[in-house]
């Protein structure tokens, strides 16, 4: 090896401890990025692996616009030219005793052979005492067949009971499947009877000869769509999750390059001496570029190595938290984490390496054209950074300014809005030197008053090292930034929900549950009839196709909703409602900036009779669905789409009834009898901010990392300029500071970084909050979120900052009090 | 006479960009010839070290030209001037600056490895020479000042420059090995013709040159009066 490359690799043993800790931010930025974008890719692609899996080989499949589809459909299907194969299936949400919900589906297992041929292959075991054998599945009522994984998950064999909310099933074999989604298999039969379906299956699966032939005859009605719309339609719904995923994923992105990039960047100013030397010796500016890249990439590589690892593990953890999110959302899925792979290792490593390279090239590129003898005088001289620091907050302004062209530019792509959110915090993070500067005095006075002289040197120091502070600060700042502003979007984003429930969800007790428990209607029926109950609303809630993409449909009691709720709307109040006795409709917020209607507008959807139109009587904010929600009076919704499903029941007592209590009471028991789970207006309220708050595990853990992050950052500037410092230190003991002196100083200096870092971080964190409300969320759900100010997140940031810098400070510390009294002076 | 190794002609440097201290070098001109031996006496804060790292291309001047082996220093480009440093230069420093990551030895063989010529026994014997022997693997923050010293100097003297410019070779060491190594130095260079350049302010140093100049604030000034020699 030559000995100008040795004489850099050296510092690696030299300074293991603040090599560890580059190797640490290596590792860990890459472990983001690799934990983030896996996770959401193995999720994702297990979504569409289980739509394949539960379109099989179908080509299209049929089902009324909204809710089941009758039975008496199914003879005039067999019946017709086009149809090669046809199966109808029931295809609904079982929820375990244990609490997990799998997809439960009801097929005919003869007609269902040609679509599902995994599911024929099934291996029927079934008990001694049963001679029926494959039979038991068509004869008794209870036989079910469930998918391998989920049998030995659950430790089921053929012939164990399977407990769920609608009784034991018995299971009499098990079949693989291949999209590890859990899944429980019934004949139609039983599955009617299970679901109390009577005479109804929820679409049937087709193999189609000739399309437009079939439509010809069947579109009337009916919604026929081949397996393409179908997962089209599958990915739209989960279309705004999966760019939140992406953003998360970019997030990581931008965090880890930058901690990379912090840590090339030091790894480079370190060797700023070095160059001097070894230029002046007659070495090239090649070599030592060559030199510096073998060590930046040693870093890199078993940095990214390391991370490809630790990412790998974060994986599995990440990818049940939006498995867990898209199933409360969207659609059933449980993803298995991906295997490892060795591309993981290279991933990691290509991009410890690049992201190394891209850090370490601009100091790299200014050091070797720095003259030697300039070099060789070590740090740059305070008053020369000064200078550097305007210049580079010249550049931040101007990436400010392009980032808020961005930003405002309307209607651009959302990829252009998170442009812009990314260039702000880069900008912004280009302007902490002359903030340092500016800052000076002040933060001499007050380390001052904190540290006496000591504090007065830390501030000095703080102000003499620039170079290095200020990228330690910005690091810092970033990622205090994203913690507050990921902190407070998520409070406002819950606020704005917990007034959103405050409006809309008056009930006293919810009956049903969406995907889970139907309402019979003569149950609706009875609780109507109550006396003294203020009244019940039938609430269905079913997707339809608007303009070929999925929306939600709901059906509502107008009066009864426009009597008790005071629903958020955009403009006017609840006479909103009038349009909607009249067979009109009401629109979600992100309904209407979806589509671009508005009030007063005409629009059409496919009902069971042809096309049928509605006016808008108003808009209203909600947050249940980004897709679109349209509200209609439940007499318009059975003329339109004669579905006659509730989902759930919400009764509404006035107030000061007098029998308000025993009202509950009786529901409650006559929901009881029939085994309608009942939740409570604040059970209900509960359950959904559980939702939410599920939604956002994987936002806050991406919150959890910015601060590890940040740590890391704020640690390796530390050490560097305590590794530089060594020699001053024992020059400040010559000079007669005491050792506690000394480590106030190395304290105060990391304190004194920490609450520059958190004071920016306060300004650039809101704005950040602001533009996710203002600009991502807005674009990419098309609903309003309240800016609603807390102190919770400031406060959480500022607990952070103050234990990262603590913690940072912590090891020079330790240093300087074990290395009492023979600190060094000698040069190194 | 023949032409000069060194010239330097009407030499400035100003470090502040602001006008508010005199500038380190003001002017200065001087010629120094093929297998000379010559110190630059001046006081602290003279100009010397600045004049040193300007000729070694290390700095850029102000205003001025510097011509080394008859090129001029600003058109050889950054490439040329590293050449030179590499192949033709030997530069001891005031301050050592030794890489704190390579032994005594490897801090000599570095520079004969950079000259093209690696050879671990030509190393060791110019350590042995300086009188080193014995402390070839130690790092630089085992030596003492003086011993770091002259690990410097055979740094500059291994590769057999044909200009060694030796900015105090002999600040930090007591009289007797400062003339030991005095002595070595110059008997070194007049044997092979080096041309040498001493800046120093201690006038024993002087004795040992051909030729002596004189560096005031920042100009230079041929010696003639003997002056520091009588001192
Ligand atoms: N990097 C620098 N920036 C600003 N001024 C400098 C710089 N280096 C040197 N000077 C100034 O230039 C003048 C000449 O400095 P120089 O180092 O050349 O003196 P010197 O003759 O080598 O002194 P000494 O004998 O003490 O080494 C001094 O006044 C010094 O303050
Ligand atoms: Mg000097």
């Amino acid at each position: 090896m030559k000995i100008v490359t040795k004489s850099f690799l050296r510092y690696l043993p030299r300074r293991l401890s603040l090599s560890l800790l580059q190797l640490m931010g290596v590792a860990c930025g890459v472990a983001a990025v690799v934990g983030m974008t896996m996770s959401a890719i193995t999720a994702l692609a297990s979504f569409t692996k289980a739509v394949e899996f539960l379109s099989g080989k179908a080509t299209h499949s049929m089902q009324r616009p909204a809710g089941p589809t009758e039975e008496s459909a199914l003879a005039g299907l067999a019946r017709d030219p086009a149809v090669v194969r046809f199966s109808p299936v029931i295809d609904r949400r079982l929820r375990l005793a244990n609490g997990d919900l799998v997809r439960f589906l009801g097929v005919d297992p003869f007609l269902d052979r040609a679509i599902r041929p995994e599911i024929a292959d099934a291996e029927v075991r079934p008990a001694k005492d049963n001679a029926a054998g494959a039979l038991s599945f068509l004869l008794d009522d209870d036989a079910v067949l469930i998918d391998k994984e989920l049998a030995r998950q659950l430790q089921l064999s053929s012939g164990s009971l399977l407990q769920t909310t609608r009784g034991a099933l018995r299971v009499i074999g098990t079949f693989s499947n291949p999209s590890g989604e859990p899944l429980v298999l019934m004949d139609i039969a039983h599955a009617q009877k299970l679901f109390t379906l009577n005479g109804f299956v929820d679409r049937v699966d087709l193999i189609l000869a000739d399309e437009s032939g079939f439509r010809g005859r069947w579109e009337e009605g009916f919604l026929i769509q081949s397996g393409r719309q179908r997962s089209a339609a599958f990915s739209a719904m989960l279309g705004a999750f999966r760019l939140n995923l992406e953003a998360l994923s970019l997030l990581a992105l931008f965090v880890g390059v930058f901690l990379i990039y912090n840590t090339a960047m030091f790894a480079v100013l370190n060797r700023r001496r070095d160059t001097g030397i070894l230029r002046s010796l007659g070495a090239r500016r090649y070599e030592i570029i060559a030199a510096f890249v073998t060590e930046i990439l040693i870093l890199g590589f078993i940095g990214g190595a390391l991370g490809g690892i630790i990412g790998y593990f974060l994986t599995r953890f990440l990818t049940a938290l939006i498995g867990t999110s898209i199933t409360d959302l969207y659609f059933f899925l449980r993803p298995e984490p991906s295997a490892w792979s060795n591309w993981i290792l290279f991933a990691g490593v290509a991009l410890g390496c690049g992201a190394s390279m891209l850090g370490g090239a601009l100091p790299l590129l200014e050091i070797v054209r720095t003259d030697p003898a300039k070099a060789l005088s070590g740090r740059v001289a305070g008053r020369q950074s000064g200078r550097n620091a305007h210049r580079t907050s010249l550049a931040g302004l101007l990436i400010l300014a392009v980032s808020t062209v961005l930003l405002i530019l309307p209607r651009t792509h959302i990829y252009v809005g998170f442009a812009g959110v990314f260039g702000f915090l880069i900008g912004v993070s280009l302007l902490t030197g002359s903030v340092l500067v500016a800052i000076h005095p002040g933060l001499r006075w007050v380390l001052g008053r904190v540290g006496r002289l000591p504090g007065k040197v830390a501030a000095g120091n703080i102000r003499q090292n620039l170079g290095r502070t200020a990228v330690a600060v910005a690091a810092f700042m970033v990622a205090l930034s994203m913690s507050v502003g990921l902190g407070s979007m998520i409070g406002s984003f819950r606020q704005s929900l917990v007034w959103w429930m405050e409006s809309q969800l008056q009930g006293e007790l919810y009956i049903g549950k969406i995907g889970e428990a139907d309402v019979p209607e003569s149950f609706y029926e009875e609780v109507k009839k109550m006396p003294g109950l203020g009244g019940a609303d039938p609430y269905r809630n079913v997707q339809v196709l608007y303009r070929d993409v999925p929306v939600y449909v709901a059906s509502v009691d107008a009066s009864v909703v426009q009597r008790f709720t005071h629903f958020g709307w955009l403009k006017g109040g609840n006479e909103n409602w009038e349009q909607v006795k009249r067979g009109g409709v009401v629109i979600s917020e992100s309904f209407s900036r979806r589509f671009g209607i508005k009030s007063g507008d005409t629009m059409t959807l496919h009902g069971a009779h042809g096309p049928a139109e509605f006016r808008v009587g108003g808009i209203f904010y909600d947050y249940t669905t980004e897709h679109g929600l349209l509200m209609m009076d439940r007499s318009t919704f059975l003329r339109v789409f004669g579905d006659h499903t509730i989902n759930s029941l919400a009764a509404f007592i006035d107030p000061d009834n007098p029998h308000r209590l025993e009202l509950i009471q009786e529901i409650k028991k006559k929901a009881e009898a029939r085994g309608l789970p009942v939740q409570t207006q604040s059970q209900l309220r509960a359950s959904i901010l559980k939702v939410f708050d599920n939604t956002f595990a994987v936002t806050r853990s991406m919150r959890a990392l910015a601060i590890v992050v940040a740590f890391f950052g704020i640690a390796g500037a530390l050490l560097t300029l305590f590794m530089e410092r060594r020699h001053d230190f024992g020059i400040y003991r010559a000079l007669g500071f005491s050792t506690g002196q000394i480590a106030t100083m190395t304290l105060l200096e990391g304190l004194g970084m920490g609450a520059v870092s958190y004071l920016l971080s306060m300004g650039a964190g809101t704005i950040l909050a602001v533009l996710l409300i203002n600009v991502i969320n807005l674009r990419s759900f098309n609903w309003t979120i309240f800016f609603y100010p807390e102190l919770g997140p400031y406060a959480w940031t500022a607990i952070t900052a103050l234990v990262a810098s603590l913690g940072a400070a912590a090891y020079p510390i330790w240093k300087v009090c074990r290395t009492y009294p023979q600190m060094q002076i000698r040069e190194e | 006479m023949a032409e000069p190794v060194i010239r330097v002609i009407d030499l400035w440097k100003d470090y502040a960009d602001d006008l508010t201290n005199a500038p380190a070098l003001r002017g200065s001109s001087l010629e120094i010839s093929a297998g000379e031996v010559v110190a630059l006496f001046g006081k602290s804060g003279s100009g010397k070290s600045t004049l040193f790292n300007l000729i070694a291309g290390l700095d850029h001047p102000t205003k001025g030209r510097i011509e080394v082996e008859g090129q001029d220093l600003e058109l050889l480009g950054e490439k040329g001037r590293t050449n030179l440093r590499r192949f033709r230069l030997g530069f001891v420093f005031q301050f050592f600056n030794l890489l704190p990551t390579l032994t005594a030895f490897e801090n000599v063989f570095l520079s004969l490895e950079l000259a093209a010529k690696p050879d671990a026994a030509v190393a060791r014997d110019a350590l042995k020479e300086v009188g080193l022997a014995g402390k070839e693997h130690r790092y630089p923050n085992e030596l003492s000042g003086g011993e770091q010293q002259r690990v410097a100097i055979a740094r500059a003297i291994v590769k057999r420059p044909s200009i060694i410019l030796a900015d105090e070779p002999t600040g930090n060491l007591d009289t007797a090995t400062g003339n030991q190594i005095l002595d070595l130095l110059t008997h070194r260079c007049r044997e092979s013709g080096t041309t040498l350049v001493m800046a120093t302010h201690a006038s024993f140093t002087c004795r040992y040159a051909d030729r002596i100049l004189r560096m005031v604030d920042g100009i230079v000034v041929e010696e003639t009066s003997g002056e520091v020699l009588a001192r």
